[in-house]
């Protein structure tokens, strides 16, 4: 039987009506992983191991009758900054290149304690700073869809992993769009949610006000059955918002679509959008005005500074997060320095990636006597205005419908010399972050070549629920997410 | 042409700061790069912010606080499992006072 294109309800219903076991469905995926992988290289690691033992953990249950986890036998990839106790944590960095962490991230032990199974950790760039893995120190991830485009980033492994049929649902997280944008390009779905919704602990600090764990699947509804999971309140993360979740996976049908007001931001359909993207991005507002749905035109004027503000405070977080990279406590190190400093110097100057090093120096010098108000106070400021623009429309109408990325994939060495380049393909995913509302990426069709394009669905703080009912009402009329590349 | 927003000697004082060593054909990749997106910066020039408060967080979270209690934590040796070098239950660092 083929199990990787079954639902996360279906996979947990073969186990219950005792059809096939948890061991044998693991045994499929490693097989699968082991025959696919080498051709995009979306993991680092394949937790073979690990994951036969959660199998076999798994099947006792329920030989013993015990009760079983809501995501029982479905097979998960995890982006290589989640913590995994036990199991190598590189952050796709030389920094942290046999790391094996003391504890796990509280995202993947809520998985787990559901029965979830690990099938691997995934390339990403190094700790999440890039958009397409072409910065890990480690190898490129390709496009299931074409082996010479990018994946998109960072979580870029965990996307193409999920378009390959690797796992059933994989972890990223967003910080200015590593879900929407990989998932866009590789052609499945992808939440972003609320800033506070899904605990940052046990996950390597990017940038503290932005970092927004999430997942992917092919279907909204798995992303419901995750994200039921691995929403709520964690005492171990600050920013961790308690406040009750509702059930997702029951609400999926709960928006009308007739009647509903969807917002076209004017700006995210401007000269710098591809014609072939912008089509399609425009028949999918079409289809939903098809189903009763009113398109409204609306206005988020500070999409420009987007860039801008995101660049300055992402990399000042940046700055003070990676201060913990000493080489003393973990981490890769040269040892013989003369004095701390040199062996600072010396153990950050070797193992830290080009990007890594660039995105301290923006960060340092930004927040350096001088320049902190020019800079940090300034974009701080104008976040301010970024985040009252998308209130202020999701007051007027119900949800905003944008393109995830100006672009499909590109050839991988592209844009690889020219970082404001790269950071450019950001542009229609990072002032959410910026404001901190949810969205979810889904497919919508393929351009020309037969690369895959999405666009994201836009909701105000905490409606998680409402952009997946949406996002799942389109999945029933339409089929983009049903298509699998050919590898 | 506006004039450089950063020189070679800020750079070389940056990385210092951000304790990162950079050999001399990154400085000089680095330069132009940093330069460019510096530029790019420009942009937030125009805009008036003038009373306006500025977002350090997106939530209206402050202060969480938790009550002072002992909790679970890791064993010493388990805490220092993935450190490079340790000595007697302790991290090992380089001299931090030159003599």
């Amino acid at each position: 039987m083929d199990y990787s294109t079954l639902s996360i309800q279906q996979i947990r219903q073969l186990l219950l009506d005792k059809k096939t076991t948890a061991t044998e469905i693991t045994k499929f995926f490693i097989d699968r992983v082991k025959n696919i992988d080498p051709k995009i290289n979306a993991f680092i690691t394949i937790t073979e191991k690990e994951a036969l033992k959660q199998a076999e953990i798994l099947d006792a249950k329920i030989t013993k009758g015990e009760k079983i986890g809501k995501l029982a036998g479905s097979i998960m990839a995890v982006k290589d900054i989640f913590l995994t106790k036990d199991i190598q944590t590189t952050s796709s960095s030389q920094v942290l290149k046999g790391y094996i962490p003391q504890y796990s991230s509280t995202i993947y032990q809520k998985l787990i304690d559901e029965d979830a199974i690990i099938i691997g950790k995934t390339n990403t760039d190094p700790f999440a700073f890039g958009g397409s893995t072409e910065n890990s120190g480690f190898f490129t991830s390709k496009n299931p869809w074409n082996l010479e485009m990018v994946p998109g980033g960072s979580s870029g492994g965990s996307a193409a992993a999920t378009a390959a049929n690797l796992c059933h649902f994989a972890l990223g997280t967003d910080t200015g769009g590593s879900i929407r944008q990989p998932a866009s390009l590789c052609g499945v779905s992808g939440l972003k949610p609320t800033f506070g919704l899904n605990s940052r602990y046990g996950i390597t600090s990017m940038a503290s006000s932005f970092d927004c764990p999430g997942v992917f699947a092919r279907t909204v509804a798995d992303i419901a059955t995750v994200t039921q999971i691995t929403a709520g309140h964690d005492s171990n993360d600050a920013t961790s918002i308690d406040q009750s979740i509702p059930d997702y996976t029951q609400l999926l049908d709960s928006v009308n679509l007739s009647g509903l007001k969807i917002g076209l931001p004017k700006e995210y359909f401007s000269s710098a959008i591809n014609n072939e993207v912008k089509d399609k991005v425009m028949e999918t507002a079409k289809l939903f005005e098809s189903k009763g749905a009113i398109l409204k035109e609306v206005s988020l004027p500070s999409t420009d500074l987007g860039l801008a503000v995101y660049y300055i405070l992402v990399p000042s977080e940046i700055s003070s997060n990676m201060a913990r990279y000493d080489g003393i406590r973990f981490g890769q190190t040269i040892p013989d320095s003369t004095d701390i400093i040199s062996y600072y110097m010396n153990t950050r100057g070797q193992f830290m990636e080009p990007e890594v090093k660039r995105r301290i120096l923006i960060g340092t010098y930004a927040l350096s006597s001088g320049y902190y108000d020019a800079y940090y106070t300034k974009a701080a400021k104008v976040r301010t205005l970024i985040k009252k623009e998308f209130t202020d429309v999701l007051s007027e109408v119900d949800v905003i419908l944008a393109p995830c990325s100006p672009t499909t994939a590109w050839k991988i060495g592209e844009k690889v010399n020219d970082p404001l380049e790269m950071y450019l393909a950001d542009i229609y995913t990072v002032c959410i972050n910026v404001a901190g509302v949810p969205s979810i990426a889904l497919p919508c069709g393929f351009d020309s070549q037969k690369l895959p394009i999405g666009f994201q669905l836009i909701g105000n703080f905490f409606e998680e629920s409402k952009i997946i009912s949406i996002g799942h009402q389109y999945q029933q009329i339409t089929s983009f997410h049903t298509e699998v590349p050919k590898l | 042409m506006s004039s450089p927003k950063i020189s070679m000697a800020e750079l070389e004082h940056i990385a210092k700061l951000a304790r990162i060593n950079l050999s001399e054909s990154e400085k000089n990749t680095f330069l132009p790069q940093l330069e460019s997106v510096l530029n790019s910066f420009d942009v937030l020039n125009q805009i008036n912010t003038d009373n306006i408060e500025p977002t350090f967080r997106v939530n209206k979270q402050s202060n969480v606080f938790h009550q002072d209690e002992v909790g679970e934590s890791l064993p010493q040796s388990i805490a220092l499992s993935t450190a490079n070098i340790t000595k007697d239950g302790y991290f090992v660092v380089t001299n931090t006072i030159k003599k």
